[in-house]
């Protein structure tokens, strides 16, 4: 099990190392000095070489990168903003909880209707149940996230005035100035972008439990565990679930490390004040330290999140410790 | 199987009534209630994005400068009116306008009694002062000092780290002196920007490149609170006892929405004023809604131009090509390039100047004799003959911006010079990207270039000498993307430069642009962009100051 892990975290570390390079020489490739963009419009060419000096562009690029390693790695430091000059590791600190709050708000949402619904409708194929989920499924999967996010909150949000239609409110701290906060606050805020970010993956794992249950319910150990006599619930909770669930544990920790990126929609549309807003303005600026700091903080999300769903495999499957 | 069934339902019945629970139980968001009415309630104004900073000496977004008006004092002001008057500088702080040397390179300001910050804190010509060398420090790494640095003795040695202040500004008692290296008669109007406003020694001392959020100013309003990228509130300055108008208790600006919310928000009137706009497609229903220039919908113009730069520069088609140019001039279809930022988004103009700047006014923003400003078969036909013979080898290198509409405008301009033989290949950029590579005189490898230009203080220096002055052309850092170097403009620029401000100063200028255009046009110029303005029912006091543009200090509740 140690080797296994000792294996996956130094995998991590060469995709965190080959995902940062890539984004080093994507943003050097493009024709754009960001000193410029900092020095202001008005700047004359002796403003754009102080502020390339003050930004440290004035280095070769391997030379800025290994700046920007030793900061991350010494100093636990991302850098400052080109733009507002803010420390980088502040603006994550502030954008994340909302992104969190999103995305897990979110898989809780898709996974407390998805399991279930996918169940019954495993139990019962082809019934008026199945076949109204299976609707359900084909809409959910057809339709896109900007749609359905751009109606529901001119619909419910604007129109009708059941849930606020757009904005954030802190669940605890709220900000000095802030309009709204507390956990009430919060949730209703959030109603919405959940749904929003829901539907699609409730959609899809619907149609992945459903499959999976039926293709198990079909399985020898099952027949042979009812001719043991084995109680229905054993044989759902021992035989069928635990079999059935596997790829859905593994689909779950790579579909939200995807869905932070797939936030960014969703974030927008209800001006949450997230990564993928973050990200979206940075790329616009080409603020650099913020791409970047965007960039190491999802990567290592995911590789943690991948980390996790890997020994968490390990421990319900054991045969992934053999192999 | 029964019992897992039943569980299931359970589950699902949890699952699917979480949201009809809540929407059941929530009341309407706090955000949703009206403020009370009536005068010293909250403005509630919305942001598309955040400001840069609210830092005074760093700040440099429009947006960020309309609230810089509401809380800064200066010692030259724009007072909180409306065009003409709104546009003139006048003393806000300092008890009368300067005295000046004869060689015009020594101001001397008077400052008045009775300004204070909002710590309590009386300002004193030493606030200046202050602001000034705050502006220079090198650690700032201000974007703004350019205001400044070119003109004021000592300025750039304390950029340059030579200096620990600017030498050629003095503070003694209630006088500030402000000592020039050349004669800069538009040295008003740059008093009167944001970076130049009095500031308390806290902030003079406090040198943090990232700015600070919040500082006691001497304005009718102070910024109380700022949590960047959420919302930045303004509070009643408590000390202030100018003539400024003060309406409202505080401004409250909320970040982050999409333009189509904030149009929501401001139906509802849970938002005061859209201050990034909303999407030009809602302003032709907007009108029809609201009426224009009636209760909610407004339209001002801006100090601004947008034009098709053209390239001047040896080896591109319009070096030594002013019958080209000219032809560009009478090809180009202004009302449909106009058309493609939406309805009521500019009025067309043949001129470099904006309304609004050196006496240029609604009735004169279209030269007369000048280039035509609605295309017809007469116009395309002039065109022709002025382009026989001087379009090079046909083929012409267009950049435009991606997105917005660069694109669309770009093919208007394309189909327009199809007609007078050129063959415009478009190259479409991010903006950020276009005007970076633009600046770049290697780079710079188009023939025309899409291009918009806004007034940072209201002078016609900022126009005409700052985007056309040929001598100042370098081989980066360049707002001149014609690259137009016309030796006997560039003199005629240089001597229209020194004239004090008055109609003469502006005479000069206007008889400039005209010349410009007609002899050897560096731009086709397009339109002016207008304003548009769309307020909640309950925003009064409505006054549009045609420089720092919607007059939040003099807003009030209805």
């Amino acid at each position: 099990m140690y080797r296994y892990i000792a294996r996956r975290l130094l995998w991590a570390a060469v995709m965190f190392l080959a995902v940062t390079v890539i984004t080093y020489i994507i943003f050097f490739v493009i024709p754009a000095d960001p000193a410029v963009l900092a020095a202001g419009r008005s700047a004359r060419p002796a403003d754009v070489v102080r502020v390339r000096h003050y930004l440290g562009l004035d280095h070769s690029v391997p030379y800025q990168y290994g700046l920007f390693l030793k900061r991350l790695v010494v100093d636990q430091s991302l850098g400052r903003s080109f733009v507002n000059r803010r420390q980088v590791n502040t603006m994550i600190g502030e954008a994340a909880p909302v992104t969190a709050s999103l995305v897990i708000g979110g898989a809780i949402l898709w996974m407390l209707l998805a399991v279930p619904i996918g169940i019954l409708s495993a139990l019962r194929p082809r019934s008026l149940l199945d076949r109204t989920a299976m609707v359900f499924v084909l809409i959910g999967i057809s339709m896109p996230v900007v749609w359905i996010g751009l109606v529901l909150q001119y619909s419910i949000g604007f129109k009708a005035g059941l849930l606020p239609n757009a904005g954030y409110c802190d669940m605890i701290n709220p900000p000095q100035g802030a309009d709204c906060g507390g956990p009430a606050d919060w949730f209703r805020h959030m109603i919405l972008p959940w749904t929003t970010f829901a539907i699609l993956f409730t959609a899809i794992y619907v149609r992945m439990i459903r499959s999976n249950v039926m293709d198990t319910l079909g399985e020898d150990y099952v027949r042979t565990a009812r001719a043991k006599g084995a109680p229905e619930p054993r044989v759902m909770s021992n035989h069928v679930m635990r079999n059935a669930m596997l790829p859905v544990v593994t689909m779950l920790g790579m579909d939200i490390a995807i869905a932070l990126g797939g936030a960014i929609f969703t974030e927008y549309i209800f001006g949450l004040p997230g990564l993928g807003r973050l990200a979206v303005q940075s790329l616009q600026n080409f603020d650099l330290p913020t791409i970047m700091g965007i960039v190491v903080f999802s990567t290592l999300c995911i590789i943690v999140l991948n980390l996790f769903v890997d020994i968490l495999y390990a421990f319900i499957d054991p045969r992934i410790r053999l192999e | 199987m029964e019992r897992k069934l039943w569980i299931s339902i359970a589950m699902a019945a949890v699952g699917a009534s979480l949201l009809i629970a809540a929407t059941a139980t929530a009341a309407p968001s706090r955000s949703a209630k009206p403020t009370k009415a009536g005068a010293g309630g909250t403005l509630i104004t919305e942001l598309n994005s955040d400001v840069d900073y609210t830092d005074p000496q760093l700040t440099y977004y429009v947006p960020s400068w309309e609230m810089q008006y509401a809380t800064a004092c200066k010692l030259m002001n724009y007072p909180d009116k409306e065009a003409p008057e709104g546009g003139e500088v006048k003393p806000e702080v300092a008890a009368g306008f300067p005295v000046v040397s004869k060689d015009g390179k020594t101001y001397v300001f008077t400052v008045r009694p009775g300004f204070r910050f909002s710590d309590g804190k009386p300002v004193t010509a030493a606030n200046f002062k202050m602001a000034i060398d705050r502006l220079a420090k090198p650690k700032l790494a201000s974007s703004t000092a350019f205001l400044g640095s070119d003109i004021i003795v000592g300025m750039q040695d304390e950029l340059d780290g030579k200096a620990s202040s600017v030498s050629g500004v003095t503070a003694k008692g209630n006088k500030l002196t402000i000592r020039l290296t050349h004669s800069a008669p538009d040295l008003l109007a740059r008093l009167a920007t944001p970076p130049f406003q009095a500031i308390p020694a806290s902030l003079a001392s406090n040198i943090d490149p990232a700015g600070v959020n919040t500082y006691p100013s001497c304005g009718p309003y102070y910024y109380a609170a700022r949590t960047p990228n959420r919302s930045i509130t303004l509070k009643l300055n408590p000390y202030y006892k100018g003539s400024r108008p003060h309406n409202s208790s505080t401004i409250q600006v909320n970040v982050g929405n999409s333009l189509d919310v904030i149009y929501q928000n401001v139906v509802k009137g849970t938002t005061d004023y859209a201050e990034d706009g909303v999407n030009s497609t809602q302003y032709a229903s907007i009108a029809k809604k609201y009426g224009i220039n009636k209760k909610q919908f407004f339209i001002r113009p801006e100090l601004e131009v947008d034009y098709l730069a053209l390239n001047h520069d040896p080896g591109k088609l319009f070096h030594n090509n002013p019958q080209l140019a000219q032809a560009v001039n009478y090809a180009v279809d202004r009302h449909a390039y106009l058309a493609q930022r939406g309805f009521l988004a500019g009025q067309r103009t043949n001129r470099i100047l904006p309304p609004g700047m050196a006496g240029v006014t609604k009735k004169t923003q279209i030269l007369t004799n000048g280039y035509p400003i609605s295309a017809s078969p007469a116009t395309l036909a002039k065109a022709k003959s002025l382009a026989n013979g001087h379009t090079g080898k046909g083929k012409a290198e267009m950049w435009a911006p991606n997105s917005g509409p660069g694109p669309l405008q770009a093919q208007i301009v394309q189909f327009n010079l199809k007609q007078i033989g050129i063959d415009v290949g478009i190259k479409l950029l991010p903006r950020a990207q276009q005007f970076v590579t633009a600046r770049n005189r290697a780079q710079a490898t188009y023939d025309i270039n899409w291009s918009a230009w806004g007034a940072d203080y209201n002078d016609p220096f900022d126009f005409i000498n700052i985007l056309l002055d040929g001598s100042s052309i370098g081989p980066t850092a360049n707002n001149n993307d014609a690259y137009y170097n016309n030796a006997k403009f560039n003199s005629q620029m240089k001597q229209a430069s020194l004239i004090a401000p008055g109609p003469r100063r502006n005479a000069a200028y206007q008889a400039l642009d005209k010349a410009m255009m007609g002899q050897d046009p560096p731009w086709a110029p397009q339109f002016n962009r207008l304003n548009r303005l769309f307020v909640s029912s309950h925003f009064g006091c409505f006054i549009y100051n045609p420089v720092a543009e919607v007059d939040l200090a003099a807003a009030c509740k209805k």
